[in-house]
């Protein structure tokens, strides 16, 4: 069991980490000059940052997962809407867990 | 393929304004997120259940929700909740888990940087990913208000906070989230965010530089690294192709 005012104190250090990471990268940009290609960089960056959540998700993790995805990407391109996306991603790992998967 | 803005109703074109900050922006933000924000009740509900299986006091995980709002972090933190509190350790992953806000705030630096000072500040306290990608397909669109990231952020947080509460007080109840599908809700958006993005071939060797990286870092590194080494990978292989 954890006293009380240890686990505060700590939850309060933690709080401030995560809003340093939240605060940061607007200001470590204010020192840099934002060309063509640093654009290219954050733009690639930002997408690449779902790309390396979702990826190793749907590889690594249980195949209801990577079914998931699989099915959520295939929505995505007919649809062209993440909320049927997300959805049907759902719906498809909720299926895949009743059988067993 | 999804060349479009995935709101096709509407036709905002340019408008010849300034980026700002303002109530009607938060408010806007807020309504646009909700159906998303439903969807992290169920992680703040099993969230709160996890905390209380590791007998965590209720009130203790409501305050992580509340001054932490970040789902990922606070599962790995629950996972080395013991006494003694290792402290360093937890900082230490807190921060590779949630370094990729920083990745976030970069990217969002051309538009918030042109915000005053105190509104950035405050827009930036709710970051975090679905929020992001949100505001990143509205400034497609030509949005230059700040205060949508601020009022989508909100609206996520006090739904996390419910469904911590809900979680914590009631947890043992509710069962296996998984049969639900749940656990499968954000890396189905993620996926859909992803393909949202995509404009031409040109995007496929920054993209399979990502997916790569990561996959690797996930065998190779600790916990939460690999997000960081696949969005850089990415990034820089971008930039990269981009003079040529």
């Amino acid at each position: 069991m954890v006293g009380d005012v240890t686990a505060v104190g700590a939850i309060m250090v933690l709080a401030l980490v995560t809003l340093a990471t939240r605060l940061a990268g607007v200001w470590i940009m204010s020192y840099v000059e934002i060309t063509a290609r640093i654009e290219a960089f954050l733009k690639y960056m930002a997408t690449s940052v779902f790309i390396a959540i979702v990826v190793p998700a749907a590889v690594n993790g249980a195949p209801r997962i990577g079914f998931a995805v699989g099915a959520a990407a295939v929505a995505m391109i007919a649809s062209r809407s993440a909320l049927a996306a997300m959805l049907i991603g759902a719906a498809v790992a909720a299926a895949a867990k009743s059988v067993g998967l | 393929m999804a060349a479009t803005s995935r709101d096709t109703g509407e036709k905002k074109t340019n408008p010849p304004g300034h980026p700002c900050f303002t109530a009607r922006g938060v408010r806007r933000g807020a309504l646009e997120i909700a159906p998303l924000a439903l969807f992290v009740m169920p992680f703040g509900i099993a969230f709160g259940g996890a905390a209380a299986a590791k007998a965590v006091p209720a009130s203790i995980a409501m305050l992580m929700s509340g001054s932490m709002f970040a789902g990922a972090a606070q599962f790995a933190v629950l996972d080395l909740w013991r006494d003694p509190l290792p402290l360093a350790m937890l900082a230490l992953t807190v921060l590779a888990v949630n370094a990729r806000h920083i990745l976030l705030g970069a990217a969002l630096a051309p538009w918030f940087l042109r915000v005053p000072l105190a509104r950035r500040l405050s827009a930036l306290l709710f970051l975090s990913d679905p929020n992001f990608a949100q505001a990143m397909a509205a400034r497609e669109r030509g949005e230059l208000d700040a205060g949508i990231l601020f009022g989508s952020g909100l609206a996520m947080w006090f739904v996390w906070l419910a469904g911590t509460a809900i979680g914590a007080y009631g947890g043992a109840y509710l069962g296996d989230l998984a049969r639900f599908g749940f656990d499968a809700v954000m890396v189905s958006y993620f996926a859909a965010v992803v393909l949202g993005q995509w404009r031409s071939t040109r995007d496929l060797v920054p993209w399979i530089a990502a997916a790569a990286a990561a996959l690797l870092g996930s065998r190779l590194l600790p916990p939460g690294w690999h997000i960081i080494i696949g969005a850089l990978a990415g990034g820089v292989t971008g930039a990269w192709r981009h003079g040529r």
